[in-house]
């Protein structure tokens, strides 16, 4: 699919690259989930179990992209 | 909404055909905190669940069973004997078993709920299950009983059984736990998948059924083709069927089978050793005083007993101890039991298990020696097992209560195997010492739950005793959510057995009128399966507990009816009467009429302590009919039906025995003198999803067939919980509709809930050429409204735990990085990588975004080795274009790792297209060949148009007058604004559909017989003819292009044949069979046959020696002059070194120098000719081929 994404502006632009040669690593490391049961957002950092930090439930939904989703209607 | 009006909302439209539309949208808002509005759907599935909660209720199935299985002894000497001791005595039982909820594992410590619920079951795509413990008692010698609680493993557990979290709760409390408002249950969740077990057809219980089958006499020599088999059932529900057999020489020996292996014995050993009896009283059981002058029957119970007299065993004691000591060892017995015990042993667990007391089961054995001889003498028929009068239905329930049974039981020789072993291996056995025991029980394998939940997600029965079934496999189905009627039907489904499914003969497949009313003779599946897979009729049920019948037995013998225990009975009292298989006492013909009546009144009266649900088979005396008596049922698994009873004007439960001999009128008009029953309503006997097919009763009934099976194959709202749901497939109507024309039981069933289709204006009219062969024109613009638009989800885990095997995570979602010290390329690469795909996966976590679009080979995840920083990906694998629908991130039931699982719904837009399934609910199927543009369609003189246009040819030879019904109730339903009623029988041949629908068109302003003038929508003339123009409804199929196309110029090819491969999913090719190749010939295109058989498959070029004929012998070489060339290594002759360079030359690969063999050329040959040759070869057999010109 050809397509321009819409990438919203973050702080300090993307792509920098670590010292150390690590490559490409993402600098933000966190990711923030819905909660299949109580609803929360639920921040999940690398490494951390899968749980909901309120309700301890086991299920998180992935929110539904920020970026603009286009599409040919045809 | 106020709370106030909780109660509107649980109040249903059922019985009524109306549309009831805002009671059912304030029911969808606000569903009923009460109760549901639709009982009728819960009592469909009924069987299943009741039949778990049987099990699992205090005193239940399960605790029979344990009590059954009894205590297993163990001795910690191995060689003991008699004389020197066996040695200590180690006796274990199971006293108890306790089965929780499905509950956190204890290991995690940060959820605030505890409960698992099934929607986080199949979210997660794991299984529901319950902690399952076992109490382990065990004593030695004659010591105390110990107790010692092992846990053992988690159970699967049944949706809505008793030890469900959903059991009983309200439609509100169901949707807050994700779950359907009509969430029915019955079924076990296993790795998310939704399995049920499926009802199957078994034998009757405790019923002596005559039976000849050719097979019998192949039991040995001298053996007949008849004997009388009795399955019978333990309290427990675990069954074991007797059989005894009829010799040619008019003896009779007794068979069981007993861990898959068949025994024999004398039946008369089995009389001599149940109860202290005589010759004469035997003759007296056998032979009543009305038959002493018989001398058929005399002669052969005379030899009974004299053959007997050769074995020397006169009294009961004497008998016990023999058959004791010859089945010691079939039975697994401890050595220090005396071969009496041995032989009550066998009796308790082989002989008429139905019955506890020795003495009815020796009165029941003499039943069926008689029953036997007046088989074999002519006198009664053969009992037919293909009828539903001698079946009942083993219930899911039961099925699993009986595996448990004999893993529970299998755990205890375990024990004792594991405890045999160690005093083999030469560990010291205490049996005093708690340390041994824990240490000894923790080899032990305990891990009951998970054989259970293999059972279910494979269907297939590991069992030593094969549980008394004729299969092993096939016991568990999926219930596919693919519409309503579909899962529905799954829980009405009746199998016979898929040892039926391989027999020949058709006569288990026909349709036998006992089963009416129990099984819809409508709904069973074409093909294969036709006639062994039934649905049960939607007002039938199964009876899942023992209904009390301790005041029967008294109150028959006040009806004038002689104890049994009396002998010899009566010269008149030739009948018997026998409840669940024990004999409760004899009576003559005469009398036996009044106590079935009786019987039957006070039971439906309620008095006398007579269930309301005991069947009172009463078989009269007839001329060599079936064998006469009253034969009373009143325990679990029988099918049971509502009638009414005339007399008393109340509801009656029939069952399939007594029917056949009751006088059931269809309708209140037939009732004649003598009629004891007629039908609440005669559409009682079809299915569910039969009883939706509208005016069914108009149409060919193949048609009604078709439409049952079309109906379960709908794209229709498989469901409103779908945000919850990981089915792997799943399809939806994105534009479901109430149908105008329904059958009144359509809202009492509440399948508005679950629309199936789309009410379409069809016009019947051949007109643009592209409605042949059942094609079906869409007009375009009702296309483009969302006629038929549907959608395709389906689900896929993600699972890394699989890929890597070990216990500590080793995977991690998102990307890995570059080696340390990589280069600047490298880095670039990464980059380069992370750029491409961005457009699907999420950088921080690697998952997908939720939204998008992804095409084959996009990527839906990427993960890396969190040693190395490998990267990998997971692809999307499909050629159709999905939208990424959910993502969910799922963790394990502990809580202690990272993100190892995602499950990702896709969901893949299906807008009809030409070449999907359409069809209306008369097995009239048609495929869509073309969306015709609105300015072409015909229109009426209202300016309509159609939404559809079907072939008139689509009727004459299919007879479905019913869709033309249909057409005209739907077009008055729909002029008028309301429902219609389309349930089959309420017309008659005075009172019309046709007038009555006619009427309504005619008020309305219509053409009374629903045809009305059209016009050319190309030419604008009116046609000739007027058009038949009405409103139907359609359903989807789920059969669409988008699955089936198959295209390919080159693809994939067989490594050995280098044909083409086939198979859609491999990318392979369509074959040119032989008739195919017939066909073009015919058309005089042989050329195209050249080019599908050789040059677009397996072509090939190959060099073949002129000479002698070979493919195989020919080798390439290179000249001295550096030409490559091709000779024939069998045509060469073996060169000297004299020989260099001569005319001819060449040398091999090795070396060896060659003369001649240039006599060699290409051809063109397919390519598995050579394999052939290559084959032949290896056989020793040569192919020579003749080269010409």
């Amino acid at each position: 699919m050809q397509r321009e994404g819409y990438v919203p502006p973050t702080a300090g632009g993307g792509g920098a690259t670590r010292p150390g040669g690590y490559g490409d690593n993402p600098r933000q490391t966190a990711m923030k989930y819905l909660c299949a049961d109580c609803g929360k957002s639920v921040t999940i950092n690398k490494g951390d179990p899968i749980r909901c930090k309120e309700c301890g439930f086991r299920i998180l939904y992935k929110e539904r992209t920020k970026r603009m989703v286009q599409f040919e209607a045809r | 909404m106020p709370p106030t009006k909780k109660s509107v909302v649980s109040r249903s439209s059922a019985g009524q055909a109306v549309f009831d539309t805002i009671n059912r949208e304030k029911r969808f808002r606000n569903p009923p905190a009460d109760k549901t509005a639709f009982p009728a759907l819960q009592d469909a599935i009924k069987p299943h669940v009741d039949s778990w909660n049987a099990v699992f209720r205090e005193g239940g199935c399960l605790h029979q069973a344990i009590q059954d299985i009894g205590e297993k002894t163990v001795f910690d000497k191995l060689d003991g004997n008699e004389e020197t001791g066996y040695g200590n005595k180690l006796t274990i039982r199971i006293a108890n078993y306790y089965l929780g909820k499905s509950m956190l594992s204890s290991r995690d410590k940060t959820a605030m709920k505890r409960e698992i619920y099934p929607a986080e079951c199949r979210e997660r795509h794991v299984s529901y299950r319950g902690q399952l413990q076992l109490e382990l008692h065990y004593k030695v010698n004659n010591g105390e009983w110990q107790k010692e609680y092992r846990d053992c493993g988690l159970l699967p557990l049944m949706v809505m059984g008793n030890r469900c979290h959903l059991e009983g709760m309200s439609p509100k409390e169901l949707v807050e736990h994700k779950e359907e408002s009509e969430e029915l249950g019955g079924y076990f969740i296993c790795s998310g998948n939704e399995k049920l077990i499926r009802m199957l057809i078994v034998n009757r219980r405790n019923y002596a059924m005559a039976v000849v089958r050719s097979s019998y006499a192949k039991r040995g020599p001298s053996y007949t083709n008849m004997g009388i088999q009795i399955r019978c059932v333990r309290p427990d529900q675990s069954s074991m069927t007797n059989v005894i057999h009829y010799l040619t020489d008019g003896n009779i020996t007794f068979r069981f089978s007993w861990r898959k292996r068949e025994y024999l014995v004398p039946v008369m050993m089995i009389l001599k050793a149940l109860v202290d009896t005589n010759d004469r009283e035997i003759f007296e059981g056998i032979v009543g005083l009305d038959q002493r002058e018989d001398t058929f029957l005399t002669d052969r119970v005379e030899l009974l007993l004299r053959t007997y007299k050769t074995y020397g065993l006169y009294s009961r004691y004497e008998t016990l101890a023999y058959l004791g000591d010859k089945f010691r060892i079939v039975m697994q017995v401890s050595p220090d039991v005396s071969d009496v015990e041995v032989g009550k042993l066998f009796l308790r667990k082989i002989v008429l298990v139905h019955l506890q007391n020795d003495g009815d089961k020796f009165r029941q054995l003499l039943f069926m020696i008689k029953k036997l001889y007046s088989l074999v003498a002519g006198t009664c028929a053969a009992d037919n097992v293909d009828a539903a009068q001698h079946q009942e239905i083993l219930l899911g329930g039961f099925l699993y209560a009986q595996i448990l049974k004999e893993k529970i039981e299998e755990y205890l020789f375990n024990i004792r195997s594991q405890i045999r072993s160690d005093l083999m291996g030469g560990v010291k056995v205490e049996f005093n010492s708690p340390q041994y025991m824990r240490k000894m029980l923790g080899k032990v394998n305990e891990r009951i739950g998970e054989s259970l939940h293999y059972f279910l997600s494979t269907g297939n029965l590991s069992s030593p005793s094969g549980l008394d079934l004729q299969q092993t496999t096939g016991f568990t189905v999926v219930a596919e959510k693919l519409n309503f009627y579909r899962y529905i039907s799954h829980f009405r489904m009746v199998h016979r057995g898929s040892f039926f499914a391989q027999l020949k003969t058709t006569t288990v497949r026909k349709l036998l009128p006992e089963s009416w009313g129990f099984l819809c003779p409508v709904h069973t599946p074409d093909g294969s399966p036709c006639g062994l897979l039934n649905h049960l009729a939607h007002k039938c049920q199964v009876a899942t507990t023992t209904s009390d019948c301790s005041h029967i037995g008294p109150l028959v013998l006040t009806l004038g009816v002689h104890s049994a225990k009396v002998l010899p009975v009566p010269a008149e009292a030739t009948l018997s009467v026998q409840l669940d298989g024990k004999i409760l006492g004899w009576c003559s013909p005469r009398d036996a009429r009044r106590v079935a009546d009786c019987l039957r009144f006070y039971k439906v009266e309620g008095t006398h302590n007579v269930p309301k649900d005991l069947e009172v088979g009463y078989v009269p005396v007839s001329n060599c009919g079936q064998y006469p008596g009253i034969y009373l049922f009143s325990q679990e698994a029988r099918m049971i039906r509502p009638v009414k009873y005339i007399p008393l004007d109340k509801e009656d439960f029939v069952g399939p025995f007594e029917q056949p001999f009751l006088n059931i009128a269809v309708t209140d008009p037939e009732i004649k003198s003598g009629d004891t029953h007629v039908e609440f309503d005669p559409t009682n006997i079809l299915s569910i999803v039969a009883n939706m097919t509208p005016f069914s009763d108009f149409n060919q009934s193949p048609r009604n067939m078709y439409q049952c099976q079309m109906g379960k194959q709908t794209m229709g709202t498989p469901g409103t919980a779908i945000r919850h749901r990981t089915d792997n497939k799943m399809y939806r109507l994105q534009t479901g509709q109430s149908p105008v024309v329904r059958a009144p039981l359509y809202n009492t069933y509440g399948l508005d809930n679950f629309p199936n289709g789309m009410n379409a204006v069809v016009a019947v009219i051949a007109y643009t050429g592209y409605d042949m062969d059942d094609a079906m024109i869409i007009n375009k613009s009702a296309h483009e409204r969302g006629f038929g638009y549907g959608t395709v989800y389906k689900t896929e885990k993600y699972d890394l735990a699989e890929k890597s095997k070990s216990k500590v995570p080793q995977l991690a979602f998102g990307y890995g990085w570059a080696p340390i010290g990589a280069d600047q390329q490298t880095l670039a690469k990464f980059k380069a990588m992370r750029d491409k795909y961005s457009g699907t996966i999420d950088d921080t976590d690697g998952l997908p975004m939720v939204g998008q679009k992804v095409v084959e080979g996009d990527p839906i995840a990427v993960y890396h080795n969190m040693g190395t920083g490998e990267t990998f990906f997971f692809k999307y694998k499909s050629s159709e274009d999905a939208y990424i629908e959910e993502v969910r991130v799922l963790g394990n039931d502990v809580g202690d790792t990272i993100c190892q699982a995602i499950s990702v719904k896709f969901r893949i837009t299906r807008s009809p297209v030409i070449g999907d399934k359409f069809s209306s609910r008369h097995g009239q199927k048609g495929v869509c060949s073309q969306k015709w543009p609105a300015v072409d369609m015909p229109f009426s003189e209202s300016g309509m148009q159609p939404d559809v246009i079907i072939n008139p040819h689509a009727f004459p030879s299919r007879m479905t007058i019913g869709m033309f019904v249909e057409s005209m109730a739907g077009k008055a339903g729909a002029l008028h604004g309301f429902a219609q009623d389309s349930t089959p029988f309420k017309f008659n041949e005075t009172h019309t559909a046709v007038d009555y629908f006619g009427h309504q068109l005619r008020a309305a302003g219509y053409n009374y017989y629903g045809n009305e003038p059209m016009y050319s929508g190309i030419t604008g003339q009116e046609f000739h003819a007027d058009i038949y123009l009405g409103v139907v409804y359609y359903q989807r199929l789920r059969h669409m292009v988008n699955d089936k196309y198959q295209v390919r110029s080159t693809g994939p090819v067989d490594s050995r044949t280098r044909q083409p491969v086939k198979g859609r999913k491999r990318m392979g090719g369509l074959r040119i069979g032989e008739m195919e190749r017939d066909s073009l010939l015919a058309h005089g295109t042989a050329f195209l046959v050249q080019d599908r058989l050789l040059n677009c498959s397996d072509y090939h070029q190959t060099w073949v020696c002129r000479g002698c004929g070979s493919f195989l012998a020919t080798t390439p070489i290179v000249t001295a002059e550096r030409r490559a060339e091709v000779r024939c290594r069998r045509c060469a002759v073996r060169a000297t070194e004299f020989d260099v360079g001569a005319k001819g030359y060449w040398e091999d690969g090795l070396g060896n120098r060659y003369l001649g063999g240039d006599n060699t050329t290409v051809v063109v040959i397919p390519y598995v000719l050579k394999y052939l040759d290559v084959e032949l070869l290896a056989m020793g057999i040569q192919m020579k081929y003749d080269v010409s010109p």
